[in-house]
């Protein structure tokens, strides 16, 4: 029998501690982030979906098309192809298209790459009720961003 | 006597150690002969921890494993997973089965016996150990290998209709 | 002659629970054989997210299994990255450089304290409690902060590379890792412990419910905080050593109660052990590469069985390897913890109380991607 009051009087005092707790946790300071008023600042490795990098002086793609990250890439997300100009000693890309729907950011294309030629982009605000959106051609996005 | 000494004990009474009767390499010495002349015979030896994870190698029968089991019961150890591999040049079925101890460490023991492809049979030792249950059923599920006096052989991931195994080498889907 | 139905204790009757159901965190489905509220039998049904994970393994190069291996527990992914990693660094004999080693430490154990702080809040919530979830969640988030700093996503990372990591840590990862042990170390106290584990309620709901025996861990390969509960000391960690855990000085917490309780207690000094060992990896933490020099584009490793284990949230998990010299594995055995750890549920629950086995099932800390694989 001592037991059964020793649990109501050990249980009540530990619900009383509990609420109390809940109670001081009123009046702390807001912690969650009012998402599309304030928007978070992405880190430096933040990994959205991959980009391309221009040359810095023509604004034209690094790429080379030597294709080491659509092998690279787990799951075939990526589909290039590029021709060689009259009197240019490298190939030019001509298409880049990146199936964003598969692509699981594991960074094994921006690896592969040896020429400087991608990067993540800092892309977070993705969402589309179409699939088709995610078909991304990144040579087209590259030219709009210059 | 320390854990993995009376583990060879107990795994000597029913697989003889050996150094030489297992192949170095589980394809390499195969690969060039026919695939009914490839011999695995039965026989036991120990393998470098550091290299493999493991510290001893058993090579049995299928009609061996419930008494390896038996013996490992005995000494208590664990079961940690039970895995297939297909062989389809060799034209055989492996099933590894892996132990491990608890207390001390550095004690894992891998079972390997090998079925023939056409028909994979093999005892069941989920009466032994109750967790080989869920694997046994995995293992047929992925590679077909019949688990028989299994009180529950069913497909275990795949859908229960499924007429595939999907882990055998020549399955594409 | 037949009874009224209150007095025929034979009839039976089945429930499915799942395998949309919140108290299964996913897509496990229990079939339930019922008399009235007691459990006559139940019989877990797996493989609703089934994803054949060894098949895909065995299509691509090893490098490119590496993503794959956090889509499986995406509560400890980085576990599971470390887990391959090594498997393939031993088969392919690649040194990995001694900071990377202690960064891959680091990194594993803030993600295993927040597995653990997941889980505790998903299983306060089975048993109705939602508010400590928000203050896990207030907790998590921190890690998942520092964590995304460091490898670049907040939640199925693929930060491990063969030969190292992805990228190095910077002081402000340190100092914010620093500041995060102390802040979990005062908060522990208070609004873990005051607040729910001296709670009545609690108590009443996981004391003595779900007992597991030392035997039955064994005959079912139960291991991690399932095994510490019933008074098992097995941790991969401590006994054999990988990485590099054999410089750090931690206990592996052992209750002998064998019931959910005891589970509960392991994991809650899981998460301060785990803050001991990351406090001591930061101060050894020593200079150098991240990467190993001259690992090989293409992996070919040689003929061999490389088993290999590591201890994840839940317990130990197995990479089973056959390399045959091609680039891709001949074959990749996943031995994941869970799978072992849910099959004694069946022999378990048997007679429970089914409010009783949802509080087991919880204390259990199910993933089930990682069953399902
Ligand atoms: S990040 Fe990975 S999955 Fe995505 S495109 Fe690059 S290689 Fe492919
Ligand atoms: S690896 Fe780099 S240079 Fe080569 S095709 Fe891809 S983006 Fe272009």
């Amino acid at each position: 029998m001592s037991g059964y009051w020793n649990d109501i009087l050990v249980g009540s005092k530990s619900l009383v501690t509990g609420l109390m707790i809940t109670a001081r946790e009123f009046f702390k300071p807001v912690v969650t982030e009012q998402y599309p008023y304030d928007v978070p600042e992405m880190t430096p490795l933040f990994r959205g979906h991959v980009e391309l990098i221009a040359n810095e002086e023509t604004g034209a793609p690094n790429c080379i098309v030597c294709m080491a990250c659509q092998r690279a890439c787990p799951s075939d997300c990526i589909t290039l192809a590029g021709e060689k100009k009259e009197g240019e000693k490298k190939k030019s890309l001509t298409q880049y298209q990146l199936d964003f729907t598969k692509c699981s950011l594991c960074g094994s294309c921006v690896e592969a790459c040896n020429f400087n030629a991608l990067q993540f982009s800092k892309e977070y605000n993705l969402c589309s009720f179409n699939k088709d959106d995610f078909i991304i051609d990144l040579v087209k996005r590259l030219e709009d961003q210059n | 006597m320390s854990v993995i000494e009376s583990v060879k004990a107990a795994i000597e009474k029913v697989v003889p150690f050996s150094e030489t009767v297992i192949p170095a390499d589980p394809a390499g010495e195969g690969e060039e002969q026919q695939p009914d002349q490839v011999v695995h015979s039965a026989g036991a030896k120990e393998v470098d921890f550091a290299k493999t994870g493991c510290s001893l190698d058993v090579l049995c029968t299928a009609e061996q494993i419930l008494d390896v089991a038996h013996a490992l019961d005995g000494e208590q150890l664990f079961i940690e997973s039970i895995a297939g591999v297909d062989w389809p040049k060799e034209d055989q079925i492996e099933v590894v089965y892996t132990f491990s101890h608890f207390q001390d460490s550095d004690v894992r023991v891998m079972v390997r016996l090998r079925v023939p492809r056409s028909e994979p049979k093999v005892p069941t030792i989920s009466k032994v150990f109750s967790g080989a249950d869920w694997h046994e059923r995995e293992t047929y599920d992925f590679y077909g290998v019949e688990f028989t006096d299994h009180p529950n052989l069913i497909r275990i991931l795949l859908p229960e209709d499924a007429d595939f195994y999907p882990l055998r080498k020549d399955y594409m889907p | 002659m037949t009874l009224p139905v209150h007095l025929r204790h034979d009839e039976t009757f089945v429930l499915n629970l799942g395998p949309q159901h919140p108290a299964t965190h996913g897509v496990l489905r229990v079939k339930l054989t019922m008399d009235g509220e007691y459990i006559v039998k139940a019989e877990p049904v797996l493989g609703y997210i089934h994803r054949m994970h060894e098949k895909l393994a065995e299509a691509g190069t090893y490098p490119q299994f590496m993503p794959n291996t956090a889509r499986m527990d995406y509560l400890h992914a980085l576990a599971f990255n470390h887990g391959y990693a090594l498997a393939v660094e031993k088969a392919a004999g690649i040194e990995v450089p001694e900071r990377a080693e202690y960064i891959r430490v680091i990194t594993v154990e803030l993600n295993r304290i927040a597995s653990h702080l997941l889980w505790w809040a998903a299983f306060l919530l089975d048993l109705g409690g939602f508010t400590p979830l928000l203050y896990a969640f207030d907790d998590r988030e921190q890690i998942i902060d520092l964590l995304e700093r460091v490898t670049g996503s907040r939640l199925t990372y693929c930060y491990m590379r063969f030969g190292g990591v992805y990228n190095d840590i910077d002081d402000e990862f340190i100092t914010g890792t620093r500041d995060f042990i102390t802040r979990l170390r005062s908060r522990m106290p208070r609004m873990y412990h005051d607040l729910v584990t001296h709670n009545i309620i609690l108590i009443k709901r996981i004391k003595d419910i779900g007992f597991i025996s030392e035997e039955q861990c064994r005959r079912y390969g139960a291991t991690g905080p399932v095994a510490r509960g019933s008074g098992i000391n097995y941790d991969v960690r401590k006994n054999e050593p990988y990485s590099v855990y054999q410089e750090f000085d931690f206990d592996v917490p052992v209750y002998s109660e064998c019931d959910s309780m005891a589970r509960y207690m392991v994991r809650m000094d899981e998460i301060e052990q785990s803050l001991r060992i990351i406090e001591q990896a930061l101060d050894k933490l020593p200079d150098g590469p991240v990467m190993a020099k001259k690992v090989p584009k293409i992996l070919k490793p040689g003929l061999g069985y490389h088993y290999s284990a590591v201890e994840t949230a839940r317990g130990s998990l197995g990479h089973m390897l056959v390399c045959n010299g091609d680039k891709n594995p001949y074959k990749l055995k996943l031995r994941s913890p869970t799978f072992s750890n849910l099959s004694l549920y069946g022999e378990v629950a048997e007679g429970m109380l089914l409010a009783d086995a949802l509080a087991f099932m919880g204390s259990l800390d199910l993933v089930i991607p990682e069953i399902d694989r």
